[in-house]
């Protein structure tokens, strides 16, 4: 807590396009009375000051490097709440795609002759090296979702994500589905929140906000399949955003 | 009441006056299909829709409503929200107005819903009857839900180039002598409508393979059907269904407040028996977690539950849910399968 009585907050940013610290930018440019409930001592996107003093961090970004781990540890000692920003830094999104390939197949396209300069491994989510306490899920995050969730946590709730999927939202705002526009789409397990932007304006549901947590994985496959897609189609719609987590459930399934 | 004709022009006239001191919300277009939409114009009416994405029961039990302002301090100041205007909703068919006359009895027996039955009061209904199905999803026929003889205000027939109107209530009389410039039907006119409603009957066709008195005990005895396990493979729990339904009245009530955590609002908005959480209880104990038992649960409502409570039946077979469902699972297909299955078995 700062002199002042507000509690200080931090942004940081690992492997991401910085999108979703813009966002923020935008939610206190709509909000700009945020900033007389909580003191921000460090926003790289925002401001040069640094201050260490901070008690919840918002991370942006996937741990893609071995030189990550220390520096998300410290903020982890440091902060009393983490919270994950976006979905590179909650699911490991895009960023994950990437171990799809062999790794130095995947240097040398992005590095060229160069590639071995720069540390790269697997992609991961930050909660794969530190305990995180919540997510703000989308790619990029949701405005309003983002003020939402600085409510719940100053009022020491639990930050409202929902768990139910895009279709409540997609419906109740009387779109016409994909599915009957003979089109394919996600949100039937996919994590509600976003206000199903995508279907409002015309593109199917990607699943960047991750799957709801108990999505009936089986009948969407048999969805898929029946709309035409091939395995492989499926299995590109399906790891978008989400190749980590399926990647995960296969390995522990053996 | 009595019955009277309002020629298509005048029928326009009528609306335009309406717009003058009312709310008015009837079926509009809508990225190529129908929706019920607050209108400024006569001539976004498309008084012909076959049906609409969601049904008009929005305009009385809003999606996201606020019940009412507080702060969280001196005591917890209460304020009333602003007040909804007086209300015209046209062009409800009867599926709909069926609905609408269950949820009247919901809201306003046991725990009156000051809220709902407010809104309710400064609404007023001009239905049209249908004369062709709206597609092959309705089974209004086989609900006994193709016309109605009240819970309007005004009901109109279209005759071509004019209407008939069926005057259900003494506010519809009113609203007619004030607005528009309609004459008594003569018996010519009966004679026309007359013609028109018996032509439509045929165009109908009945969906359900037995009869609909038959529905609450058909469900009953299909309680441990195994059409439940693999209707419960096969949902998504996307809540289509439900959200889509002009019946279901599920909501869920939350607190939001401002940035300066002082100023809020209690808000409700719809929710539904399918989504995973809705029977989650404090605690975590979810006493209805499996798909199986919430697509049970919900059938049941529709066919039995309601019925038995409200003397209403919970479903008015207008097909949405079937619309809507990626899955294809649909009121018409789970009934008639347990129909088949008690006759196979019996
Ligand atoms: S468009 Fe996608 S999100 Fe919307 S209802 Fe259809 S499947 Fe669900
Ligand atoms: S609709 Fe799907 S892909 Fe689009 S923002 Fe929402 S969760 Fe992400
Ligand atoms: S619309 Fe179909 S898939 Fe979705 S919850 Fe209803 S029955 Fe299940
Ligand atoms: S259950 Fe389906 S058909 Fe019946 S009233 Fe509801 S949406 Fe219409
Ligand atoms: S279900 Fe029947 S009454 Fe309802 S809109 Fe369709 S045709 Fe009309």
């Amino acid at each position: 807590m700062s002199a002042n009585g507000k509690p200080k907050i931090a942004f940081f940013d690992f492997t991401s396009c910085e999108g979703c610290q813009l966002t923020v930018i935008d939610s206190l440019q709509d909000h700009p009375e945020l900033l007389n409930a909580v003191e921000i001592v460090q926003f790289r996107e925002a401001m040069s000051e640094k201050g260490e003093d901070y008690q919840i961090a918002f991370i942006e970004g996937s741990c893609t490097r071995q030189s990550d781990e220390a520096r998300l540890k410290a903020i982890r000692e440091q902060a009393d709440i983490v919270v994950a920003l976006g979905a590179c830094a909650h699911l490991a999104g895009v960023n994950a795609l990437k171990s799809l390939h062999p790794l130095e197949e995947v240097r040398k396209y992005v590095y060229g002759d160069k590639w071995d300069w720069y540390e790269t491994y697997d992609a991961r989510p930050i909660e794969a090296v530190i305990p995180v306490d919540f997510a703000i899920p989308g790619c990029p995050i949701d405005r309003n979702e983002f003020i939402a969730v600085v409510k719940a946590l100053l009022l020491g709730k639990k930050p409202p994500i929902p768990d139910y999927p895009v279709c409540v939202e997609c419906r109740l705002k009387e779109n016409i589905c994909m599915y009957t526009k003979g089109k394919v789409c996600l949100g039937p397990v996919t994590r509600a929140g976003c206000g199903a932007i995508c279907p409002t304006y015309g593109s199917s549901c990607e699943a960047c906000r991750g799957f709801i947590s108990n999505p009936n994985q089986d009948s969407i496959k048999d969805v898929l399949a029946e709309a035409g897609l091939s395995v492989e189609e499926i299995i590109n719609i399906y790891t978008m955003f989400t190749t980590y987590q399926v990647r995960e459930k296969l390995l522990q399934k053996g | 009441m009595s019955l009277a004709i309002l020629s298509k022009p005048a029928f326009r006239d009528f609306v335009a006056r309406l717009l003058a001191d009312y709310r008015v919300a009837g079926p509009v277009a809508h990225n190529g299909s129908f929706i019920f939409d607050e209108i400024r114009d006569p001539s976004e009416l498309h008084m012909d829709y076959p049906t609409t994405l969601l049904p008009p029961k929005k305009f009385l039990l809003p999606i996201r409503e606020v019940l009412f302002r507080f702060k969280r301090q001196d005591g917890g100041v209460l304020q009333a929200p602003p007040e909804t205007p007086p209300t015209v909703l046209l062009g409800v068919h009867t599926c709909d107005l069926h609905a609408i006359q269950l949820l009247d009895t919901v809201f306003s027996s046991g725990h009156y819903d000051i809220h709902y039955v407010n809104r309710r009061k400064k609404t007023l209904i001009v239905s049209i009857e249908c004369l062709g199905p709206c597609d092959e999803h309705s089974f209004c026929k086989s609900m006994g839900t193709l016309t109605a003889d009240e819970g309007y205000d005004l009901h109109l027939t279209d005759l071509g180039d004019q209407y008939a109107v069926d005057v259900g209530t003494q506010a519809g009389k009113e609203l007619l002598e004030k607005y528009a410039s309609a004459k008594p039907a003569d018996k010519e006119d009966v004679q026309r409508l007359n013609a028109v409603i018996s032509a439509k009957w045929p165009r109908f066709s009945y969906r359900l393979d037995f009869d609909v008195s038959e529905l609450p005990s058909v469900l009953e005895l299909g309680m441990k059907s195994p059409l439940w396990e693999e209707l419960g493979q096969r949902c998504l729990a996307c809540a289509a269904c439900t959200n889509v339904c002009p019946t279901c009245f599920c909501f869920d009530v939350k607190d939001e407040v401002e940035l300066n955590l002082v100023d809020g609002q209690r808000v409700r908005q719809w929710d539904s028996c399918q989504l995973d959480e809705f029977a989650t209880v404090a605690g975590g104990h979810n006493f209805r977690a499996s798909r199986a038992l919430r697509q049970r649960h919900r059938f049941m409502r529709k066919g039995k539950y309601i019925l038995d409570a409200h003397k209403h039946l919970g479903c008015v077979g207008c097909g949405r849910c079937a619309r809507a469902c990626i899955v294809d699972i649909t009121p018409v297909g789970v009934f008639n399968e347990l129909y088949r299955q008690q006759q196979a078995g019996s």
